[in-house]
């Protein structure tokens, strides 16, 4: 099926970055993509101060809290164009969508489907990720005061390696009943993550980084992992680095969530930690997400449901999505807007209390949105 | 292009479905049923530059259409000229106030043949080079009432200004030899290719073409096209074409209407620019914008100071209302740029008045005020 | 007429060259008939001359590249002598031959005979309705440098420069010639076309060298007009203009413009004036899809070699076909494809070819 689907004309700008890589089986993602890619710098869609942004709304939920953030943006008048584009089954449209997102640099997400359950069909998610190289995600897991959750003042920030790990998707049947999945854990990558976290911390004030690990067992990637992030701290004298290994923390975090700061772990310990995390503060519906590579950045809620359960029911809460377009305004140097946006969700979630069920409150999504948009009306900030 | 449509149905089918979204308007105070959300004591800061010739006329008008639709926006003035240096603001103020504004409204700057200092460089490169203005769109668009030869023009003509024969870089070589540099970087071109197809993404366009003289100018306008050419593979849904420029001049005075977006360098660009404005109707009616990464200086597409009319209250001020009504749309007032558009395109229409250039008697004031009678706040959609 | 700005330019060079000029002597021009629909218009134009006995004999020559002995592509020696001989030409459309290494045909003829000037006029047609009326602008264009030096260099990668070149020898020859040529054909006004507000220097010395030329001919109007000011105009109101002057690019641009105003390329001749020659030539494409089916225009080659007959001051014969062509094109009744019509090359030709017996 692969080479089927490889006779498909590729983008020529770089051959190396934009192959067909959706339809490649697992073995040739992780084989015959360099995990570090060349990439052709394009230029950045930023035109008298508007940006141009892909929004790939994705299944669920997606849509309509799409459509929450393009309202809120245009009462706060954000100077964000989006490109909207729907991935649905077809392959092609996944590649549009890439080539979408690298022509202008920024995305903002919602989870996208995969349908299938075959072990032929990469996950949309992760290919999106693989594909442009979007080595880290980070998860600013901080609590809102005013939502009722069991741990009051959390303040964590979790990056996690994106593209590797257990998520290499490398997985056969050696033989009848046996099957072997495969961990990569690469020295580069570990390396990027780490200085990353580092160089984050240094950035935003923080005191300390702590590598999560399982390397008494998994000793020697979980291993590599951890040693490149102790060489890495000494280059950071002034930030204090510990590490502390998986089962630990989930223990630690539910227990005495506030010894963390800044956490690094690889992929699948990524996973399981921001969903406890975001438990404890107060549900799936609040926080987001950022993904960075070297030329792109997605912004997306930081858990990854599509929720399509409630879809269409004026109930999802539009929390998460909207803090991720804050990420993004963020991201373009719209410092202003973001923090218009910022505010707005702020007193709405933590002085009116307007919360959506999974909160505990009764109100639908758009109040909740009304009320946002009436708090950016009434701000004195008011850039255009 | 389908695919926006496909999901701006989805969010709107979404929305009916779900009667709450339908709340997020009618639950907001009566002024927002406008889409007018602004509170009084919100207001924009914008650079003007009066320019040369007519141009004081024709911002008068704006000023005075703005002030009569109430539109949150102030003007921060400059005299800016190269034909009067002594008066003229410096360069540097201008060009901070309008990266501090980041946007500017400017009428045509006059360029005289020969400067006082013997500079190479007119103002207005100046003034392009030091914001890294590059890219310059004009919206050629056929307008209701103004009779032309050709119907239904609606082009968009795209247009790298930083560098090209615009380079400002000429020398006497030997007495009689004058060589004049034409620079082509891989970067710039890129950029603007970039921009192009950009901006054919975001307005639904389908097609750009690229106007080049590749098969003379080998490696300059040959490392455009290819710059072109390499960005239209990322942009799969969009048509690409080539056109050498003196057969795109005479498609565009035969079949006009074949051309969508048109990206090009510096001069090739300005040839074009003029033509398409003397399609559509003449310099007076025609608005443009420059672009660069941070700020958009809005002004007349076709760059005519029309020195001749200064003071006869003449000239024709839709070009400069039109500017301003993109201006409008550019800082999120997108309704009272459409009401400004409306209310032009009311004017036209009717047909009563008309000035000079559009075969008509009125004056610059009279058609003002037709355009302020017509304002109307839009309808609630 | 013609012949005499000729010469005035060419007083420098040793050959004199009124002699060839002597009324009722049988004269001998070259033909070059192209590539594609070349031959068919080429053959039609000769059949036309023929019924109108206009004292011409035709050299026809081939001018496919052949290796040379520098082991380079070039137009066969032949071809050259003929025309050096013959100082006039007539020319079909060539293909450009697609690859490198080469220099395209018709750059190779230009420097061959020094071409420094190309006239174009455009006019409407009569019967040939565009959406412009009463066009009548004559465009000469500079053919020797400027844009089109091709000196190009890439001086880091992704910078390219390329250099426009004006020189005052060269323009002050192009501008006299268009002076001259306005008033050997009676018209009013000269417009040098430039863009000196921004190439306040290369532009600069072109315009220096028309207004200087436009003191020694006080009866010919002149006026100075931004490119693209020109452009802008010339869409709205052609009868503004007269006879245009100007660099090679803007020449190269505007005159299709203006060929665009009047119907295209396959009703404008156009005449390239040089040193050591004068060649006409159509500059419409070789059209290989409608080659060899009788399908083509022969207009434009036709009213070349009218154009060609003004210049060897046979005028007669020259207003005699051209009114035949006009008046073929204004009855309507035999007109090509491209026109609107049905017709047939070869009944076009025939239609003009009476006309003509006609006449006289």
């Amino acid at each position: 099926m692969a080479s089927r689907v490889l006779l498909k004309k590729p983008f020529d700008l770089g051959k190396l970055v934009l192959r067909n890589q959706s339809t490649m089986s697992a073995f040739e993602i992780q084989h015959k993509t360099p995990l570090i890619k060349k990439v052709e710098a394009i230029p950045v869609a930023m035109y008298g101060g508007r940006h141009h942004v892909t929004m790939l709304p994705g299944g669920g939920i997606g849509p309509e809290l799409m459509g929450y953030v393009k309202e809120v943006f245009k009462y706060a008048g954000a100077p964000v164009d989006f490109e909207v584009v729907d991935i649905g089954d077809e392959n092609s449209d996944l590649d549009y969508a890439l080539t979408s997102i690298k022509r202008n640099g920024v995305a903002i997400k919602g989870n996208i489907e995969t349908k299938s359950e075959s072990a032929s069909v990469v996950s949309r998610n992760v290919a999106i990720r693989n594909e442009l190289d979007l080595y880290v995600n980070i998860l600013h897991c901080k609590s809102y005061p005013g939502v009722p959750a069991r741990q009051k003042d959390i303040d964590i920030v979790i990056i996690r390696q994106n593209t590797e790990g257990e998520y290499a998707m490398l997985e056969h049947e050696s033989v009848d009943g046996v099957v072997e999945s495969m961990k990569v854990v690469t020295e580069s990558n570990s390396d990027r993550v780490a200085r990353f976290a580092f160089e984050y911390a240094k950035k935003n004030g923080r005191k300390r980084v702590t590598t999560i690990h399982k390397a008494n067992i998994m000793k020697l990637s979980d291993g590599l992992f951890l040693e490149t992030s102790r060489r890495v701290a000494k280059d950071y004298p002034e930030i204090e680095h510990n590490d502390m290994i998986i089962d630990n923390c989930c223990m630690q975090l539910v227990s005495k969530p506030h010894q963390f700061d800044v956490m690094i772990m690889t992929n699948l310990y990524g996973s399981i930690v921001s969903n406890v995390v975001c438990g404890l503060i107060g549900g799936a519906g609040l926080l987001s997400g950022k993904n960075y590579g070297d030329h792109y950045a997605i912004f997306e809620p930081g858990t990854r449901n599509t929720g399509t359960a409630i879809a269409g029911k004026n109930i999802a809460n539009p929390i998460a999505m909207l803090s991720a377009s804050v990420d993004m305004l963020n991201h373009l140097g719209h410092v202003q807007h973001a923090e218009l946006i910022q505010r707005a969700i702020e007193k709405t979630i933590c002085e009116d209390k307007i919360h959506t069920p999974d909160l505990g409150g009764s109100a639908r999504s758009t109040d909740v949105v009304q009320r946002i948009i009436d708090h950016i009306l009434q701000a004195d900030i008011r850039p255009w | 292009m389908s695919l926006l449509a496909r999901n701006f149905s989805k969010i709107l089918v979404q929305a009916t479905q779900t009667a709450g979204v339908r709340s997020l308007h009618s639950s907001l105070p009566s002024l927002n049923e406008t889409g007018i959300s602004e509170r009084p004591d919100t207001r924009i800061t914008c650079t003007l530059i009066p320019g040369d010739g007519v141009g004081p006329e024709l911002v008068y008008s704006v000023q005075e259409v703005f002030k009569a639709a109430s539109i949150p926006v102030d003007f921060e003035s400059y005299f800016f000229s190269e034909v009067n240096p002594t008066l003229s603001a410096p360069l540097d103020d201008v060009a901070k106030s309008i990266s501090k504004n980041r946007v500017c409204l400017k009428g045509i700057l006059a360029t005289p043949d020969y400067s006082h200092t013997g500079e190479l460089q007119t103002l207005n490169m100046k003034l392009r080079n030091s914001l890294d203005l590059y890219a310059n769109v004009v919206h050629v668009k056929s307008l209701p009432g103004v009779k032309r030869r050709h119907e239904d023009i609606d082009c968009v003509i795209i247009r790298e200004q930083t560098e090209g024969e615009y380079s400002a870089l000429e020398h006497e070589s030997v007495k009689g030899v004058v060589e004049c540099l034409k620079i082509v970087t891989a970067k710039k071109s890129q950029r603007i290719a970039k921009f192009a197809f950009d901006y054919a993404t975001k307005n639904n366009r389908k097609k750009v073409t690229a106007v080049h003289k590749a098969n003379i100018m080998k490696l300059g306008d040959g490392l455009f096209l290819r710059s072109c050419e390499e960005m239209a593979k990322l942009y799969p849904k969009i048509e690409f074409e080539r056109m050498i420029v003196d057969n795109c001049t005479m498609q565009m005075v035969s079949k006009p209407q074949q051309f969508d977006v048109m990206v090009t360098p510096n001069l090739y660009g300005n040839i074009v620019d003029n033509l398409a404005s003397g399609l559509v109707g003449g310099a007076g009616v025609v608005a443009g914008a420059s672009y660069s990464a941070n700020c958009v200086v809005f002004e007349p597409g076709a760059r005519h100071t029309y020195s001749e009319a200064v003071g006869k209250n003449v000239a024709n001020p839709t070009a400069m209302l039109l500017c301003s009504a993109k201006l409008l749309r550019h800082v999120n007032l997108p309704q009272y740029g459409d009401m400004i558009r409306n209310a032009i395109e009311q004017v036209l229409k009717d047909g009563k008045i008309r000035t000079k250039d559009i075969g008509g008697q009125n004056s610059t004031q009279e058609f003002t005020y037709a355009v302020i009678n017509n304002l109307k706040m839009p309808s609630r959609v | 007429m013609a012949a005499r700005i000729l010469k005035n330019i060419t007083s420098a060079s040793t050959r004199t060259v009124g002699s060839r000029f002597y009324s009722g002597e049988i004269k001998k021009c070259t033909i070059i008939p192209g590539d594609g629909i070349g031959p068919e218009i080429s053959a039609a134009v000769q059949k036309i001359f023929a019924a109108a006995n206009v004292p011409i004999e035709w050299e026809s020559v081939d001018v496919t590249p052949v290796k040379g002995p520098d082991g380079k592509f070039g137009i066969p020696q032949a071809a050259i002598d003929s025309v050096n001989r013959n100082k006039i030409g007539l020319k079909g459309p060539l293909m450009t031959p697609v690859g490198k290494g080469h220099r395209s045909l018709n750059l190779a003829l230009r420097k061959e005979f020094n071409l420094y000037a190309n006239v174009r006029p455009c006019r409407s047609l009569e019967g040939y309705k565009t959406l412009y009326d009463h066009v009548d602008v004559v465009t000469i264009r500079e053919n020797t440098e400027g844009e089109y030096s091709g000196i190009e260099h890439e001086i880091v990668d992704g910078v390219v420069q390329s250099i426009k070149l004006i020189t005052e020898d060269a323009s002050r020859r192009v501008a006299e010639f268009a002076f001259q040529y306005t008033k050997d054909n009676g018209r009013h006004k000269v417009t040098a076309v430039h863009k000196a507000n921004i190439m306040r220097m290369s532009d600069g010395l072109f315009l220096r060298c028309c207004r200087e030329m436009a003191e020694k001919y006080p009866d010919v109007k002149f006026e100075e007009k931004y490119l693209d000011t020109v452009c802008l105009n010339m869409v709205q109101d052609p009868t503004q203009y007269d006879v245009l002057v100007m660099p090679n690019l803007y020449g190269d641009i505007l005159s299709d413009m203006c060929a665009g105003l009047v119907g295209g390329l396959g009703l404008t001749p156009s005449g390239n004036i040089g040193l050591n020659g004068a060649l006409f030539e159509s500059v419409h494409g070789t059209a290989p899809d409608i080659a060899g089916k009788d399908l083509a225009n022969p207009t434009a080659l036709l009213l070349s070699a009218v154009m060609m007959l003004r210049y060897m001051n046979l005028n007669q014969y020259a207003s005699k076909i051209e009114n035949a062509c006009f008046e073929t094109i204004k009855e309507a009744k035999y007109l090509t494809g491209d026109l609107g019509g049905k017709a047939k090359c070869s009944e076009f030709t025939n239609e003009i070819c009476e006309k003509i017996a006609a006449s006289s």
